[in-house]
């Protein structure tokens, strides 16, 4: 096995700071990969894309059996949701690629790490969900923190926020179609 | 929302689903469980069903069905993995269909002309294309949540693959009842209503199963 299955057998296992590591040993070469396989889209799409890939393995990293090579499982994951975000930016858009690359190309705004996407739809979570991820992922609050500003116990933030990511990827499933 | 806010919040949920087997095995027996007692209590097993484990073409019933009902959960399971469809291989599913296909060309030299017609129709296809269907909606319906559990990328494949396994264990539920041994008509029956179920799950898997 090798150190990215490590870290994700001490995550699967409850281990958030091995988790924290794992995650951000995957992004840049996920971003990477995304940016192979949809630098057409622009960059700010492109780290949209990312994101949900990253959501995707968090709400699926399940799925990997622990011993397996990790990288299979990942790209795999990777491309699919690369193909997804084609499918429903294409037909959203409905332009052939070839212009759909100048269009955006020609656009080109909000700084590359910045997404768009992953804000709009916490923006559509219910005010509580929405406050403790934001709480968590912008402001560093522990989990504890955020359920005592939100008067909530750690156990019952630990189940809501698991619970908004869900909601995330489910939203997300939505506004694609 | 920057990717490195993103990473904190996800880190901070420890909380992993559980694997999609703690699911799918009990959801199955009792899917199968089902299936059995709607036969045994609304149509009722054969009388001589015992007898018939005996007799080599009525036993190939139950071992052909029960192979594409492994078979296909066996499928579904690797279908499951993201990665799965890189390492799903699709030829055991066809050793019993060719199996079948050689029974039934074998079954169709050993059977007299004039016997071929009634062998083939037999006297319960209709109770045979009804019922495998009917039995088929729960086992198929554990496999295809089971998989809705797991991240398969390859929906249709993975729909079909959960039509073959459930509809491969109801008729071989059915099976219990059912007192046609000519292959002529278990594998032209049986088949047909294997195929229609597994047809209309890919169709379905096709779209349940995105993710």
């Amino acid at each position: 096995m090798d150190d990215w299955g490590t870290l994700l057998a001490e995550a699967n296992s409850g281990d958030s700071r091995a988790y924290a590591t794992f995650l951000r040993t995957i992004t840049p070469v996920l971003r990477g990969v995304v940016r192979a396989k949809a630098g057409c889209l622009g960059e700010a799409i492109c780290e949209d894309v990312l994101q949900e890939v990253l959501l995707a393995v968090h709400l699926k990293r399940h799925t990997w059996q622990a011993g397996a090579p990790v990288r299979p499982w990942l790209y795999a994951i990777a491309r699919y949701k690369v193909v997804d975000a084609f499918r429903a930016r294409g037909g959203k858009v409905e332009v052939p690629i070839e212009d759909f690359d100048e269009i955006l190309a020609a656009e080109a705004g909000p700084d590359p790490t910045e997404a768009a996407d992953m804000a709009k739809m916490i923006g559509l979570l219910d005010n509580r969900s929405g406050r403790l991820v934001r709480m968590i992922g912008i402001e560093g609050s522990s989990a504890a923190e955020a359920g005592q500003a939100l008067n909530m116990t750690e156990g019952a933030v630990r189940v809501a926020l698991h619970r908004a990511f869900k909601t995330l990827a489910a939203l997300r499933e939505r506004h694609l179609k | 929302m920057k990717t490195e806010n993103l990473i904190a919040a996800l880190a901070a949920d420890s909380r992993t689903e559980p694997p999609l087997k703690a699911f799918l095995w009990p959801a199955l027996a009792l899917a199968l469980a089902a299936a059995v007692l709607v036969v045994w209590v609304s149509l009722g097993f054969r009388d001589d069903l015992l007898a018939s484990l005996s007799e080599p073409f009525s036993v190939m019933r139950f071992v052909l069905t029960a192979a594409l009902g492994v078979l296909g959960v066996r499928l579904a399971l690797v279908l499951a993995r993201p990665e799965g469809r890189s390492l799903a291989r699709l030829w055991p599913v066809a050793v019993p269909v060719v199996a079948a296909l050689g029974l039934l060309v074998w079954a169709y030299v050993l059977t007299p002309a004039e016997g071929r017609q009634m062998a083939l129709v037999g006297k319960t296809m209709t109770t045979c294309l009804v019922m495998i269907p009917l039995l088929s909606v729960l086992p198929v319906a554990a496999i295809l949540v089971a998989l809705r559990k797991g991240a398969t990328t390859s929906p249709a494949l993975a729909g079909f693959a959960a039509g073959l396994g459930g509809s491969g264990l109801a008729a071989m539920a059915y099976a219990m009842h059912c007192i046609e041994d000519s292959p002529l008509f278990y594998v032209t029956w049986y088949g047909l209503a294997i195929g229609g179920v597994t047809l209309v799950s890919t169709l379905i898997g096709a779209r349940v199963l995105r993710w």
